[in-house]
């Protein structure tokens, strides 16, 4: 049976791994390089997780297959993403307003 | 699942009825025989059963406890037992009861065995799954005692730091160890449901057309998958902190004490929704049965559960209130945790709206339900007085808190467990217990219940801590009532066991559907066959549509046909068999 | 009479309609784990966003201490081997089982060198005395430039955030072992290949988690 005609089972393209592959080889040489320019903070940081974030984007999308894929999977990763953001953002709100700056008791 | 174009494939289903049959001979009991087969089977209904028989194992040790507990507080100093060994045991009772009964009892035990048949499917999505994450629970359990073996621990449930970091006791890492492995079989159920929910629905069973338990099921699991991780990294550094001293919970070395509560409480938050919630989920197939009446407000209860399970990740810090945390995550969380009560309040009131014009028959798990609808208030109300943040500072660590969780817990989960356990009970022993000795209990525990944990509420906001073992005179009346309660408790429990285990050997024989229930897991038989039902359901009406004949739930695919999209919009040519 | 998928494949299992909704359940039971995963390593992330809000200094300093090559190296290694196991899926689609195995005898080689990397660089650590909790031992050449006296918060958190990840390449390495054992032994197709689908998605939150692992780590300056 031809493996084209399987529903829904979309076949990655050589080129589009390689180019891929490619791209975030590219991508590490230019967040190695950025960051060794010392940008002050929190541009630096913010550089840096910009292009991780590319980078995971295009692993994601493309490597494991959610452009393609049933949108719930999309749902389900943006989703543990959105209460990653909750824990931190909230266990935040208390580390950062305590009077005494680092606890040291 | 691919539709590969953008429209609603249109299908027309041929079905005709099945009336399950009121004599089964092969049944899922049958077909499977001997402790081999059951220690290996993949089997949803016989795994559900051994989680059962093992949380009811683990709640008679857990409640044996606590009336020791209870026993030793008759007196205001030592009773019986020797004041580290009273830190011991009420550890043990709170991590046995929420680690071993409470987080697996409803999903695990009671929705193994009924979300496939609701679902019209033939077991869960993955049952190899199933049955590793049962393993993986004893698994867990062993460790447990393996700790009490190597001497005990005495931190509490909640493991605090610096204590449990601090302490030398081996049975912190051995618990700590088990409570890790656990997490995994709680992870695993709930990967397992949502996959179910998702996949595995029968022909015409929309999301509009699920059982409210199946709907608070998936909350529930949508609860474990986010939630247990946090748990599960949260142990981990405490396991290191105590082996290896790595310093991020030791304020010597730059670490900080409460950022282990934030972690622990960022799961045990919503973990005590992933107790509650397949409860509501019960409480709504209970009262509609028992009601002959559609459920009030379908979308309101289905959309709370949700609601709950997203609103809960954000109120952890209402257990710290005392801790040190900053002004603003206190101000924030005790906002927070006002906004959780509305949608259990909302389902409250719809399930009393559901009563409404009902026909209703007090059968014991509908017992089970108003029992479960005046504690759980009750236990839900003190909740968000608790919530207030200028009060909690009085009352946090008393026994106030002792008896709301109590009330939520027991007065809503177990209430809950019991409803569903003698509601459900006919379809998976296919035996009928006594009817008034189940009254007499229900009754019993109600009484015994509020005399144990209505002093306690009281005693709290006078200033009786939790967790001590000595106490002042003018607490003695209060515990002693307690403690008298407790005793009844004991005894109505012992009088359920009783009941339901001689039903099993000689007890009435179970029709397919003793209540007449519209749900499509009692459209087979009692017990149900190896693979639920003998033809692929058809799902038409909705879940508590009992102004519609029964026949019309009892319908089947007449032709053998892929019939696995559930979004075909189904119409039905029936020929009456 | 039962519904059974009597006339489906023998790897459809009976509880399943047709080999599709098999194979979709699959990846979304796989989806749904890897939200745990995210999670699981979330904890981690949350300590480490955590401790640098408190003591940026400390961060600066002793990231200086990490080698940014070696890093940068593994970095490289895990995306292609995770372009690797990407070819390997694409084989399968295409009935090519030699190249399946081929392409995960690739990814399992990179997966191995990435640990061998790992392994020199605790080494060296370890060596000077970097070592987490009450192993904290460092030589004087390392105190001079790294005086913080919170030091050993940041390289726990290292060693527990990297060891973890490593742990989660190792278990990677050995499912591929497996699925290379079972393609050998003829089991996998164009028709049925779901466990290389799902072990590759595996594979790719591994290189996802140290996609952000490398640059939170190693390049602060």
């Amino acid at each position: 049976m031809n493996a084209q005609e399987h529903q829904g089972h979309h076949i990655a393209s050589a080129q589009m791994l390689w180019t891929v592959g490619i791209g975030l080889f590219i991508l590490t040489i230019l967040t190695v390089t950025i960051s060794s320019l010392g940008l002050p903070s929190p541009l630096d940081i913010l550089a840096a997780l910009t292009i991780a974030a590319c980078k995971a984007y295009l692993v994601a999308a493309y490597f494991m297959g959610l452009k393609w894929d049933n949108k719930f999977n999309t749902i389900l990763i943006l989703g543990a993403l959105a209460f990653f953001i909750l824990m931190v953002s909230i266990t935040l709100l208390d580390t950062m307003y305590r009077i005494e700056v680092v606890p040291s008791f | 699942m691919a539709i590969t174009a953008e429209t609603k494939k249109m299908t027309t289903l041929q079905v005709k009825r099945f009336k399950p049959s009121e004599n089964p001979t092969n049944t899922y009991l049958t077909d499977e025989k001997g402790v081999w087969a059951w220690m290996t089977t993949v089997d949803h209904k016989k795994i559900g059963i051994m989680y059962l028989v093992s949380v009811a194992f683990f709640f008679a040790l857990a409640g044996f406890l606590a009336i020791a507990l209870r026993t030793e507080l008759w007196t205001p100093a030592k009773t019986f037992i020797e004041a580290d060994t009273y830190n011991q045991l009420f550890t043990l009772h709170g991590a046995m009861m929420v680690f071993f009964v409470l987080i697996p009892s409803i999903p695990a035990a009671l929705g193994n065995f009924i979300l496939p048949m609701q679902l019209g499917a033939k077991d869960v999505a993955f049952p190899r799954l199933n049955l590793a994450s049962f393993y993986i629970y004893v698994i867990g359990a062993i460790f447990t005692f393996a700790a009490l073996a190597s001497g005990g621990f005495d931190t509490g449930w909640t493991f605090y730091t610096p204590y449990s970091s601090d302490t030398n006791a081996a049975g912190v890492i051995w618990v700590t160890l088990g409570v890790f492995i656990l997490g995994f079989s709680s992870i695993l159920t709930g990967t397992n449901f949502i996959a179910t929910i998702h996949k595995l629905r029968a022909p015409g069973l929309e999301w509009g057309k699920l059982p409210l338990n199946i709907w608070a099921l998936y909350a529930t699991s949508i609860i474990q998958v986010l939630a247990t991780p946090v748990l599960a990294i949260t142990i981990l550094l405490l396991a290191f902190e105590n082996i290896m001293d790595i310093g991020i919970f030791d304020p010597a070395k730059g670490g900080d004490p409460v950022l282990f509560q934030h972690f622990f409480w960022f799961y045990s938050h919503p973990a005590v929704y992933i107790m509650i919630v397949p409860g509501f989920g019960i409480i709504s197939e209970v009262i509609t049965t028992f009601s002959k009446k559609t459920i009030f407000g379908y979308w309101a209860i289905a959309l709370s559960s949700l609601a709950i399970a997203f609103i809960g990740f954000l109120v952890w810090g209402h257990h710290m209130f005392t801790s040190g945390q900053s002004a603003v995550a206190t101000t924030v969380f005790s906002f927070l945790t006002f906004l959780v009560g509305i949608p259990t309040g909302i389902k409250i009131l719809n399930w009393v709206a559901t009563l409404y014009k009902g026909s209703i028959q007090m059968k014991t798990p509908m017992l089970y339900v108003f029992i479960f609808l005046f504690l759980f208030s009750i236990g839900g109300f003190t909740g968000i007085t608790l919530g207030a943040l200028s009060v909690d500072i009085h009352l946090h660590d008393t026994y106030y808190v002792v008896a709301h969780f109590h009330y939520v817990m027991m007065g809503g989960t177990l209430m809950a467990l019991l409803a569903g356990l003698h509601y459900w009970w006919p379809k998976m022993t296919g035996k009928m217990y006594n009817e008034t000795l189940g009254k007499i209990s229900a009754v019993l525990i109600f009484i015994g219940f509020n005399m144990t944990f209505l002093p306690q509420f009281v005693m709290g906001a006078q200033g009786m801590p939790r967790r001590y073992y000595n106490y002042i005179d003018q607490f003695t009346p209060f515990h002693q009532t307690s403690t008298i309660g407790s005793y009844i408790l004991g005894v109505a429990f012992l009088i359920i066991l009783y009941y339901l285990l001689k039903s099993l050997f000689g007890g009435e024989k179970a029709p397919s559907n003793p209540w007449n229930s519209r749900g499509l897991e009692w459209q087979s038989t009692s017990p149900p066959d190896f693979h639920n039902f003998d033809h692929t359901p058809v799902v038409i009406n909705g879940p508590y549509d009992y102004h519609k004949p029964m026949e019309e739930f009892q319908l089947g695919l007449a032709v053998s046909h892929n019939g696995h999209d559930a979004h075909a919009d189904v119409e039905t040519k029936e020929e009456k068999a | 009479m039962a519904n059974h998928s009597a006339s489906q494949p023998a790897h459809v299992h009976h509880h399943f309609v047709d080999s599709e909704q098999q194979f979709d359940t699959a990846k979304l039971g796989m989806w749904v784990f890897l939200v745990n995963e995210i999670l699981f390593f979330g904890g981690l992330f949350c300590a480490y966003i955590i401790f640098r809000a408190w003591y940026p200094e400390l961060y600066t300093q002793a990231a200086l201490q990490l080698d940014k090559t070696m890093g940068g190296i593994n970095t490289i290694v895990l995306i292609f081997s995770s372009m690797t196991v990407a070819f390997a899926i694409r084989c399968a689609q295409l009935n090519n089982i030699k190249w399946l195995r081929w392409n995960l005898m690739f990814t399992i080689l990179l997966a191995c060198v990435f640990l061998v990397i790992k392994y020199f660089e605790y080494e060296h650590k370890l060596h000077l005395g970097i070592a987490p909790g009450s192993y904290w031992n460092p030589t004087p050449e390392i105190l001079e430039v790294l005086d913080h006296p919170k030091a050993n918060i940041f390289f726990s958190i290292y060693y527990i955030m990297t060891g973890i990840h490593g742990l989660h390449v190792v278990v990677g390495i050995g499912l591929m072992i497996w699925l290379y054992i079972r393609a050998g032994k003829g089991h996998f197709s164009s028709e049925y290949y779901t466990p290389v689908e799902i072990t590759g998605l595996y594979w790719h939150l591994v290189d996802l988690i140290w996609i952000f692992l490398f640059p939170l780590l190693y390049l602060i300056e």
